[in-house]
């Protein structure tokens, strides 16, 4: 029973995805686009995600910046990590939608180019994390990053929304409504998905921390200490 | 000032960056009036315990406090222009000239550009002063850094490598600079290889990442 | 000392530095050109598409080259000379104005030398003129914003010269869309101030954002 209560996250997201799926494959396909229609269901709530989980990254961004609390910066970076992930999948899916439906593994409209952004926005953030050695430097240096990206994206989709209007006259298809519950479905799985890994990952990142403090007071050698007298001298005492 | 209550004081401050432990354990109690040599070995943190003291490194442990401004807040601002530190690298910029460097200082702190001139002036480098930082040695870069605590007039003056790459003749400076100071009610500390050359009124070393006031 | 004579001392130290290599006059903005000039034999030197296409490949190469500038040998301070300008009590937010300005008027210029290559080789249709001279700068200055916030934050970085860029160009989108948008608009007659509006926006809020994330940045740093 324990043990179920310890992974009641995983448990729910897996019963939530197998639900998502099942709805998702026996659902009527669309008029128009067919059975490949159904990645959408994977499409939107992966895209849905990409953003959620920036979100994240900037509230963790943001609390550290006022607490200097670890456990925010750790909540960023947890974050992107698995947002990045649902970004690169969102992407993939939308590639695999567009190409038989429209004829071209890309299509330029707002939210694609948006979220194509993004994945670079996490891309640039989680290598600022990986230059950066000092954990004080680095939860600083991103949250700022983060934030500063963070305020753009609206910008950014806005443009794209304002440019796109002017030069592009095919729309998106309407969603009808049985589609849009199975829509709902699936946002609903893929966040519980997403809320599971990010325990999963916070836990780790914790234990990690954990060992290094042990490791540091167990070991407290100083930076200077590996440097001794040197073995060739002239002998002679300054 | 007030003669009991400290310049400066590092209550065991400590630095750690990441897993690297820096400094362990500093104390220190600086008074006005003082000249203190920081002595040690290579490596030993020396130019870190400076750099704390400058306030530009707040402590990861213990606390501190350089003119009334507690370290790691932001009192330290209303501190900062009060110190002067010459670190081992020079602060130049290698494209100016010698006395664009030094009229930039004087600039930013509000003095006329003639302050920086007359400066290096005292420091000897007047017929030096049009070479650019780049192509100057390392004792001119030295000296025009020396130039900057005799225009900004500080009440804690920090010297890392004091005698590095400096003459007989600017070594007198070094300590014709900190007298300068001390005699207004700041204090000096000096970092230095060579002990036998710090003329200071105590001296103090950072041992295995300890300093220990004497 | 007034906030705004350090933010001109700032300015004038970084443009100082610069016109002593003046690399952005005689390394950078050749090499805008020579883009300029390879960009044709790549795609073709029809003189109708040259003309159409020419404002969004001056527009990219400024938004791209105009990184070379943000990473320009004189924007990098050495830990000392950063150690020196925070002891000398200046305002990060001075700081971080001052060169964010030394920064766009060194992007505005390297626009500027572009212009007469772009009519030269592409012969573009602007329009109306006059407009040119509110886009170019209002380019330069979020391209001075952004490239500023960016170089703070990969100050002393190994990997900073390929990390800037990849901060940098995702989030000028924006700008390149405004101006992009903004020339074709005075092409076909339409009305320029919705981008005129967006580019002013998007350095109002990069302003904003570079000015509050100074102080800490500048803490960051050690």
């Amino acid at each position: 029973m324990t043990a179920l209560r310890r992974h009641w996250l995983e448990t729910v997201a897996a019963v939530a995805v197998a639900l998502s799926l099942f709805r998702s494959m026996t659902v009527a396909a669309d008029v128009t686009q067919g059975d490949v229609q159904r990645i959408m269901y994977v499409h939107v709530p992966s895209a849905w995600l990409a953003f959620l989980a920036f979100a994240v990254t900037v509230v963790g961004s943001v609390g550290w910046l006022r607490t200097r609390d670890r456990r925010w910066d750790r909540l960023a970076a947890s974050s992107a990590e698995i947002g990045v992930v649902f970004t690169g999948l969102a992407i993939l899916a939308g590639m695999i939608w567009a190409r038989p439906v429209w004829g071209q593994f890309w299509t330029w409209e707002p939210r694609l180019v948006t979220t194509a952004l993004l994945f670079f926005i996490y891309l640039g953030y989680l290598a600022l994390r990986r230059a950066v050695i000092d954990p004080e430097q680095r939860a600083r240096r991103s949250a700022i990053m983060g934030i500063v990206a963070f305020i753009q994206i609206p910008i950014v989709y806005e443009s794209v929304n304002w440019w796109r209007s002017l030069h592009q006259t095919s729309s998106r298809n309407s969603i009808d409504t049985p589609l849009r519950v199975t829509l709902l479905l699936g946002v609903v799985a893929f966040t519980f998905v997403y809320a599971a890994l990010l325990q999963r990952r916070l836990e780790l990142a914790r234990l990690e921390e954990e060992l290094e403090i042990r490791h540091l007071d167990s070991s407290p050698e100083v930076a200077g200490a590996g440097i001794t007298a040197p073995a060739l001298s002239t002998g002679e005492p300054r | 000032m007030n003669a009991a209550s400290p310049l400066a004081l590092l209550d065991d401050a400590g630095l750690r960056i990441g897993n690297t432990v820096i400094i362990r354990r500093a104390k220190l109690a600086l008074t006005a009036g003082e000249k203190v040599g920081l002595l040690g070995p290579n490596g030993s943190g020396k130019t870190t315990v400076l750099r704390m003291l400058a306030t530009l490194l707040p402590p990861t442990d213990g606390s501190g406090t350089v003119m009334g401004a507690r370290l790691g807040t932001d009192a330290v601002y209303t501190v900062r222009s009060r110190i002067v530190m010459v670190g081992h690298l020079p602060a130049l910029y290698p494209e100016l000239t010698l006395a664009e460097n030094t009229r930039f200082v004087a600039r930013l702190s509000g003095r006329a550009p003639a302050v920086a001139d007359e400066a290096l002036t005292m420091v000897g480098l007047a017929g030096a002063s049009q070479r650019r930082a780049a192509q100057s040695s390392k004792g001119m870069l030295r000296r025009a850094e020396l130039a900057r605590a005799l225009i900004l007039e500080p009440d804690l003056l920090l010297l890392d490598e004091a005698h590095a790459g400096l003459d007989a003749e600017a070594i007198g400076l070094v300590d014709a600079l900190a007298n300068r100071v001390v005699a207004r009610g700041g204090a000096a500390v000096l970092v230095s290889h060579e002990p036998d050359r710090l003329v200071v009124d105590r001296s103090v070393r950072v041992v295995d990442g300890v300093l220990e006031a004497a | 000392m007034s906030f705004w004579r350090q933010v001109f001392e700032i300015t004038r130290k970084d443009l100082l530095v610069e016109s002593r290599t003046a690399e952005v006059v005689t390394m950078t903005a050749p090499f805008g050109a020579a883009a300029l000039i390879l960009i044709p034999l790549a795609i073709g030197t029809d003189a109708p598409l040259l003309s159409d296409l020419g404002p969004g490949l001056y527009w990219i190469v400024v938004l791209l080259f105009g990184m070379l500038v943000i990473l320009r040998k004189s924007a990098v301070d050495g830990q000392p000379q950063r150690d020196l300008v925070r002891l000398l009590g200046i305002d990060p937010a001075a700081r971080f104005a001052g060169a964010a300005i030394a920064t766009s008027a060194l992007i505005f210029t390297f626009e500027l030398v572009l212009i007469p290559v772009l009519i030269v080789l592409y012969n573009p249709d602007f329009g109306s003129w006059p407009w040119l001279m509110l886009i170019l700068p209002l380019v330069a200055i979020g391209m001075g914003l952004l490239g500023t916030i960016a170089g703070g934050v990969t100050t002393g970085l190994g990997t900073r010269v390929s990390l800037t860029p990849l901060l940098v160009v995702p989030l000028s989108l924006p700008l390149l869309l405004g101006a992009t948008q903004a020339l074709e608009s005075l092409r076909l007659g339409r009305s320029i101030l919705p981008w005129l509006v967006l580019l002013m926006a998007v350095d109002l809020a990069l302003a904003v954002t570079g000015v509050l994330a100074a102080r800490p940045l500048e803490e960051a740093v050690t």
